[in-house]
């Protein structure tokens, strides 16, 4: 039934201590399409993100990548098969930028030296940073230790990449150079959720808008139409306050 | 004989007495590397249960909180009785056992100041915690324990002395021997035993800086 989707997350229930935190969330992306995640503060956003991926783990609920139900017991290898990029990068602080982007596909994925070193090369010249790749990571900007964490994470050839609100820790002028990134990936057909409140890149670059508030998804559709006539109050309210506050 | 005759007569048993000292500092310091690793990891990784971890603390209070006088006493005196066990064993497994305590404490603060999302990232890449932990932690825990581990290098060095208490016939002792048979000259072959000391302490010293200074990242500061 569902074999066309890459990712497809089905009832996902998440307490912490009696605090219901995503109260049965689902849905699907098909193979090169781009959801955006959109919601107030607090709204489970970034728990339904780590669940994907168990990072942390759900109370209930599947999900399953290209077909394949992820597991506690499959773990590791369905990770290796999803990129997370996180709001504040976590580039290995210890290794070059190089080292970053080749350390998992040669330790995870056991692929060899050479070929770890060219796939590197190649994502991180598609990020725009391939003379950067002797730097360590604290003699990089915020928007380009951003754009490494997208390389490593493009170097491990994911089936769909997970983005927590990539842009949250940057500077406003550094914010564009990891958007353009986005917006190219997106292009280039990466099946991607991305949570965000850059409502330029959710215009543009989304299929489908999803608005979470309260554990819930509220309302999703295309972001034309979430944009210009939202059913929900809440979301109109919410797409309102984004517009004014930028 | 003046005393710089002795001296020069009985340096090579300052010498060996030296040589004995090394050899204790260093089995000591391996015995509380691989343990206090062990313990360290145990605390942070392994499980939570009771059953494993309050030992572990138990085991850190007691040989932290106790003078290494006593502990020498303990384990000579103690083992003694039941199987023979010469000085130097009984010195090497007090003082390994109370380093690996010591040095269980320096790993875990090293450890716990590379920052959460560190492991975070690795486990999201699809290592395993054993794979994080050898690639991502440890080598940036180890940068953060290097200087703490210094001088615990430091402490040790001088604390071997120790070690004559029971017997251990190492350079304070032999200083003594030395003593016994020159005329009061005490302060002049203490003062050579002390700079003995001194030069093995900066020596070591230097290497681990060196290796310190190796491990910078460029860039990043502590
Ligand atoms: N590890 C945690 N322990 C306890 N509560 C948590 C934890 N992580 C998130 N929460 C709570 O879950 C709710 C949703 O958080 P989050 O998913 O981070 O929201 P968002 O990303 O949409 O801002 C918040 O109320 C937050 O305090
Ligand atoms: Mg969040």
């Amino acid at each position: 039934m569902t074999d066309d989707l890459i990712l497809d997350v089905q009832g996902v229930t998440k307490s912490y201590d009696g605090l219901e935190v995503l109260k049965g969330i689902g849905f699907g992306l098909r193979k090169g399409e781009t959801k955006v995640l959109i919601g107030p503060s607090g709204s489970g956003k970034s728990t339904l993100l780590r669940c994907i991926n168990y990072l942390t783990r759900p109370d209930a609920g599947r999900i399953f990548l290209s077909g394949e139900e992820v597991r506690e017991g499959n773990i590791d290898a369905m990770r290796a098969r999803m990129g997370f990029v996180f709001q504040d990068f976590n580039l290995f602080s210890h290794l070059t930028v190089l080292d970053n982007v080749r350390i998992c596909q040669i330790k995870v994925s056991g692929i060899d030296r050479e070929t770890a070193t060219q796939r590197a090369q190649q994502e991180l010249a598609r990020v725009g940073l391939g003379d950067k790749a002797a730097a360590y990571p604290a003699e990089l900007s915020g928007g380009q230790q951003q754009r490494v964490s997208i390389a490593r994470a493009l170097a491990m050839d994911p089936d769909v990449l997970l983005f927590d609100e990539p842009t949250s820790a940057l500077d406003p002028e550094l914010t564009n150079e990891v958007i353009r990134v986005m917006q190219q990936l997106a292009r280039d057909g990466m099946t991607m959720v991305v949570v965000t409140h850059e409502m330029s890149f959710a215009r543009q670059a989304a299929d489908e808008l999803i608005f979470m508030e309260n554990g819930h998804i509220v309302e999703q559709g295309p972001p034309g139409n979430l944009f210009s006539h939202a059913a929900s109050e809440r979301t109109r309210a919410f797409l309102n306050v984004i517009a004014e506050h930028g | 004989m003046d005393i710089y005759d002795v001296l020069i007569r009985d340096f090579p048993f300052l010498l060996k007495g030296l040589g004995v000292a090394i050899v204790l500092l260093a089995a000591l310091l391996v015995i509380g590397f691989v343990l206090g690793m062990s313990i360290c990891l145990l605390q942070l990784y392994g499980p939570k249960t009771r059953l494993l971890q309050w030992p572990l603390l138990l085991y850190e209070r007691v040989f932290r909180g106790v003078p290494i006088i006593i502990m020498l006493f303990i384990f000579y005196y103690g083992i003694s009785g039941v199987y023979d066990i010469s000085a130097f064993a009984a010195a090497i497994l007090a003082m390994g056992l109370r380093s690996a305590a010591y040095q269980s404490q320096i790993f875990r603060s090293a450890f716990q100041s590379v920052p959460a999302g560190q492991m975070m990232a690795a486990r999201a890449m699809g290592m395993s915690k054993a794979k994080a932990i050898r690639h991502i932690i440890f080598p940036q825990a180890a940068r953060h324990a290097i200087g703490p581990w210094t001088n615990e290098f430091s402490s040790e060095i001088k604390e071997t002395s120790l070690a004559y208490v029971i017997g251990v016939v190492e350079l304070t002792r032999q200083a003594h021997y030395i003593i016994t048979s020159t005329q009061g000259n005490v302060l002049i072959v203490f003062a050579v035993v002390a700079l003995l000391y001194f030069v093995l302490n900066r020596a070591g010293n230097s290497l681990l800086y060196a290796y310190e200074r190796k491990l910078a990242v460029p860039g990043f500061e502590k």
